[in-house]
């Protein structure tokens, strides 16, 4: 449980030249790890997978990933470093059938496309059922479920994942949280930017609270979930 | 008005070729390209310019003489200048202006700017007069019941063949894929592992070599103009919408569509006299056909959520 996969040294990055919303992070996530960033809207969350992800230009600090520094990495190439990413909004492809949402998750491989996606298709009898379906078609839960295993397709080490709870039903919720879960397990570090707070801390190994760009807090899951300070900012009573 | 059907069907696949490159370039980049035209009309130019003979002093200010060329190797090359022209568009203009987050009306009202500009070059090198491709008059024969020349038919067939070749290319290659995949999410494909810049330069060239190609058939079957694609471009639009906006195939059966109903309205009794009215007729077919089905003809309704 001691390697490191991802260190962020004072990520700063924005949308906007000379506007930042990142003002120096700091973040690590370590091999197998499952770890939230919390924090209230404008914090910085998901800019914070944007900048790692190469789709926002970070103007300072940097990032390594296993040791290697890859700042500012070409987006298309962060993949190749065992890196997923599932985005909260616009996660699959809709005009695309979900075969080949898969076939463009795997665009980075050559040989083993077929031999991973009759993996993923083991994995989740559900895409395997509706391969030919457009994915424009599914529900919100299944959407996520062919967004994750679109991400999963190239078996990264790490897994980004932005609000995958977002705008859906509790049922659904819970069922993505256990395939979540079934990633790590399976030896996927996870990196988890929730919404909603008590579920993410209290899944998670560990948690950083951010507030305005900067780190709050941080530490366990569950030290966090406990912890004064941030019940009072962020959680309100348990 | 049957004996229209043939010219309908020329005017029809011209339409069909420029709308499909419309379509693709439109669904992968968000660009509503006004200056389409102009690349259809330098496919013509292009191809005047290759194949004239070389004591054919009327092109470009009359001081450079034409090249000469076997009349389908210039019709090749011209096609190619056509990719080479939209590539260039792409990497020092829309890739630029993409980069700097312009919004889509900045950049319509860009390429409004770009087909001006464009058109007026060519009126100043291209000079206003009407030309034709240096080939030889052919009658026309019968074919089924369609009237056309032998090189007519030639189009035609052409013309369909790489519509066949688009659709398969778009469906099943891993670029077709790519293209698709860009048009849905650029953002999706980039942390998929797409370089979606490259992706959006093959769309151009790939756009723009379709719109010279139009363009070489629109002047073999009419004439060369400096604002050729200027005055189909109205059509190419409506066959666009009326197929379905961003859908490739429907692009080509809206712009067959909108093609033949130009023609075969000439022959409608209470139009003679006014076939200059044409395009009329079938633009207001395109406006009803919108209103009873608003997505178009093959445009899908997407779950949104």
């Amino acid at each position: 449980m001691d390697k490191t996969v991802l260190e962020c040294n004072g990520i700063a990055a924005g949308y906007v030249k000379d506007l930042n919303i990142l003002q120096g992070v700091d973040l690590v996530v370590k091999e197998k790890e499952i770890v939230s960033i919390i924090g209230p809207n404008g914090a910085g969350k998901s800019t914070l997978l944007k900048a790692i992800m190469g789709l926002i230009n970070i103007s300072g600090g940097r990032f390594y990933i296993n040791g290697i520094e890859k700042t500012n990495l070409a987006t298309h190439k962060i993949v190749n470093e065992g890196i997923g990413y599932v985005p909260q909004v616009a996660n699959v492809f809709p005009s695309l059938t979900i075969e080949e949402n898969l076939e463009i998750g795997s665009w980075s491989l050559n040989k083993q496309q077929k031999e991973n996606l009759n993996q993923i298709y083991e994995q989740f009898s559900l895409l395997k059922d509706r391969k030919k379906d457009k994915a424009g078609n599914l529900s919100g839960g299944q959407r996520q479920i062919l967004a994750l295993a679109r991400a999963l397709i190239t078996k990264p080490t790490l897994l980004l994942l932005d609000e995958p709870s977002a705008g859906l039903s509790p049922v659904a919720i819970n069922e993505v949280f256990s395939i979540i879960n079934d990633i790590n397990e399976s030896g996927v570090s996870i990196l988890l930017v929730e919404q909603n707070a008590k579920r993410a801390l209290s899944f998670s190994d560990r948690g950083y609270v951010l507030d305005q760009g900067r780190n709050a807090y941080q530490g366990k899951g569950e030290d966090l979930l406990n912890d004064p300070r941030v019940i009072d900012l962020y959680l309100g009573k348990l | 008005m049957l004996d229209q059907l043939g010219n309908g069907l020329l005017l029809g696949i011209i339409i069909s070729v420029a709308s499909v490159a419309l379509s693709l370039l439109y669904g992968v980049t968000r660009i509503v390209n006004f200056a389409h035209g102009e690349i259809i009309a330098l496919g013509a130019i292009a191809t005047l310019f290759f194949s004239s003979p070389i004591d054919y002093r009327i092109l470009f200010l009359d001081k450079f003489s034409p090249l000469g060329l076997n009349f389908a190797l210039s019709c090749i090359l011209a096609v190619i200048v056509c990719g080479l022209f939209g590539g260039l568009l792409e990497l020092i203009l829309f890739r630029p202006l993409r980069k700097g987050n312009v919004g889509n009306i900045a950049v319509l009202v860009v390429t409004i700017g770009l087909s001006i500009f464009i058109r007026h070059l060519y009126l100043l090198f291209a000079t206003g007069k009407v030309q034709n491709f240096p080939l030889e008059l052919q009658r026309r024969q019968t074919y089924l019941f369609f009237d056309m020349t032998p090189r007519n038919l030639k189009v035609l067939i052409i013309g369909i063949l790489v519509m066949i070749l688009i659709g398969l290319l778009l469906t099943y290659t891993k670029l077709g894929k790519a293209m698709r995949a860009v048009r849905d999410s650029e953002e999706l494909s980039s942390v998929s592992g797409i370089n979606s810049d490259n992706i959006i330069l093959i769309t151009w060239i790939s756009s723009s070599m379709l719109a010279g190609l139009a363009g070489v058939f629109q002047a073999t079957i009419n004439d060369v103009r400096w604002n050729m694609g200027f005055l189909i471009l109205l059509l190419i639009f409506a066959g666009t919408v009326l197929g379905g906006i961003g859908t490739s195939f429907g692009a080509m059966v809206g712009g067959l569509i909108i093609g033949i109903l130009v023609q075969v309205s000439v022959g409608l009794p209470f139009m003679e006299g006014h076939t200059e009215a044409k395009n009329a007729v079938a633009l207001g077919i395109m406006i009803v056909i919108l209103l009873f089905r608003p997505q178009g003809i093959f445009g899908q309704k997407e779950r949104i959520s």
